[in-house]
């Protein structure tokens, strides 16, 4: 798995289906249809409220929906499948990045006993399941799910 | 034009800010960077709202987070043909320079409303109409956009204001 995640999207995924060619009887096709009033409205972004107001979106190119992020590839942590155990490499991973973090001066979690290793600091916030980052496990179609360091088994 | 528009905005935070305020450093970040400036097409006025700051992602070999801010802004884009309300800057023998907001806009001798005279000798240097009066440093004046030049960071405009109802704004 790259060290990056996430990014490999497979670049042919619907290689299939391009050549997939449908052989749907033509009769089934719904008529043509003729556009009525309601349709003509809602196509130049006008809207009816609950009140019989029209709500003209003056901009074309943007619906008046929010944008959403990503966070609809995110398996709920109910439904997840991969192992409970934190793997050498995860681990190894997680207490670089740490190290890294700390030795940058972030916020240190736990009671440093005179500890000055950042690495050490990063074991020890480790040991005590102190350590404030989340495992994201990418499947291949691009979904993905959460494990925080606290839950993994190690 | 004013506009309200939904935005998106990438952020990274260096670790030695993080703790339980990140949120705080996000948006204040936000701000300072957002409101005020210009990126060649539009000026973000104010940020309305902020309805999404995402969960921070850290950035491979460097230890910091990666934030991405959706957030609500207002615009103002000026567009070719707008007339806008702009205060005299300076007269120079060529036109006049003036500003409406961040935006800098120069009216040439040639699109000055008919009959105006350049008077360098005046104080303050100013620009005289045949019925006495002057477009000098601080007159408020109505302007035609005729042109828009794009720059990364900013925006310039020349304008006109020979045409009815522009020059020299009514009090």
């Amino acid at each position: 798995m790259s060290d990056y995640g996430g990014d490999d999207e497979p670049a042919f995924a619907d290689a299939e289906d391009a050549y997939y060619e449908p052989d749907e009887p033509e009769e089934d096709l719904p008529p043509d249809v003729e556009e009525d009033a309601e349709d003509t409205l809602q196509s130049r972004g006008q809207e009816q409220d609950e009140q019989g107001r029209t709500i003209v979106n003056s901009d074309p190119n943007q619906t008046g929906q929010k944008p959403v992020g990503e966070e609809g590839k995110k398996i709920p942590d109910d439904k997840r499948s991969t192992t409970p155990f934190m793997t050498k490499y995860e681990r190894a991973r997680v207490l670089g990045t740490r190290a890294l973090q700390i030795s940058m001066n972030a916020p240190v979690l736990v009671d440093l006993e005179g500890e000055t290793d950042p690495l050490q600091i990063a074991i020890k916030e480790f040991n005590q399941k102190k350590i404030p980052l989340v495992v994201r496990r990418y499947m291949p179609d691009g979904s993905f799910e959460d494990w925080t360091c606290e839950e993994l088994i190690t | 034009m004013f506009f309200l528009r939904y935005l998106e905005r990438e952020i990274s935070i260096h670790p030695s800010f993080f703790g339980a305020n990140i949120q705080d450093v996000l948006k204040q970040q936000l701000y300072a960077d957002m409101e005020g400036s210009c990126n060649g097409e539009y000026y973000i006025v104010c940020i309305m709202d902020i309805y999404n700051i995402s969960a921070g992602k850290v950035v491979p070999g460097t230890g910091s987070a990666f934030f991405t801010i959706l957030y609500r802004a207002i615009l103002w884009k000026p567009f070719k043909g707008e007339a806008i309300d702009c205060v005299v800057d300076s007269c120079k023998p060529q036109g006049v320079f003036c500003y409406a907001g961040p935006l800098s806009v120069f009216v040439s001798k040639m699109h000055l409303p008919h009959g105006y005279k350049y008077n360098p000798d005046a104080t303050p240097v100013n620009y005289s109409g045949p019925d006495g009066d002057t477009i000098e440093r601080g007159t408020a004046v109505r302007v035609q956009i005729l042109g828009l030049r794009s720059d990364v960071t900013n925006l310039f405009a020349i304008g006109k204001m020979s045409a009815g109802w522009f020059g020299i704004a009514p009090v």
